[in-house]
């Protein structure tokens, strides 16, 4: 396998740990997105960070955009206070409509498999108008295609 | 819990998100109710009974998950 295999499997693998983590029976674009910020060593992990998206901002920005929807209909999350369940560590969230969504964004935006590098998937990520991703990077106050404009920025200059 | 005044959402995309975020929140209380309700000793059809679903639906959504948890189950009756 590839180095760019590689990375892809590794991610798929981490954002079902966030997606099992969370409850999910499906990974989502944005347990990949967590994932992308969870990996060093690549231009996608740095303008993340640079940005202030680190994992666990990600994470913060997740969680009040679920606090926001709920509220949208009156529901306060706060108020419920049951048990965590348990998560079986065996449990795999196969890649649900919005992750392959992203993945087949990313692979798109790349100039064949050749060229195909983290900073695509993350740019097939952040390319979603509607959904979890864009409300939660608007609630946390990032500029997303300012962010995108960067991940491009990336691809023109490094090479992983 | 409901607020006294259920606030309608302001357009399609807060909507569409109240959505998925209802369902969410839905199976993380399904989750942890299955649960609860299995380590008290309920059996599966009184849970299915409670949920409003079939006895194989439920036992097929939470079983292995609660086996792997440790809980000890009751046969199936």
């Amino acid at each position: 396998m590839s180095a760019i295999d590689h990375y892809i499997n590794d991610i798929i693998v981490r954002g079902a740990a966030e997606a099992r983590e969370e409850g999910s029976a499906a990974t989502e674009a944005h347990h990949l997105l967590l994932a992308i910020a969870a990996v060093e060593g690549t231009a996608a992990y740095r303008v993340l960070t640079a940005a202030g998206l680190g994992r666990q901002a990600i994470r913060d920005a997740l969680d009040r955009e679920f606090e926001h929807s709920l509220d949208a209909v009156g529901v306060s999350l706060a108020s419920y206070d049951l048990p965590k369940p348990f998560r079986d560590p065996k449990d795999h969230p196969e890649p649900g409509a919005s992750a392959r969504l992203a993945l087949e964004r990313g692979f798109a935006a790349a100039k064949g498999k050749k060229d195909l590098r983290p900073a695509h998937l993350l740019l097939g990520v952040l390319s979603a108008g509607v959904g979890t991703v864009p409300r939660a990077l608007a609630l946390a106050g990032v500029d997303r295609a300012g962010l995108m404009d960067r991940v491009e920025e990336t691809l023109a200059h490094e090479s992983w | 819990m409901l607020a006294e005044h259920v606030p309608v959402p302001q357009g399609p995309a807060d909507a569409l998100a109240a959505v998925a975020a209802l369902r969410r929140l839905a199976d993380q209380l399904e989750d942890a109710a299955v649960e609860q309700a299995m380590r008290a000793g309920w059996s599966w059809p009184e849970v299915a009974e409670g949920l409003g679903v079939t006895r194989q639906a439920v036992h097929k959504k939470h079983a292995k998950r609660l086996i792997a948890a440790g809980v000890t189950l009751r046969r199936r009756q």
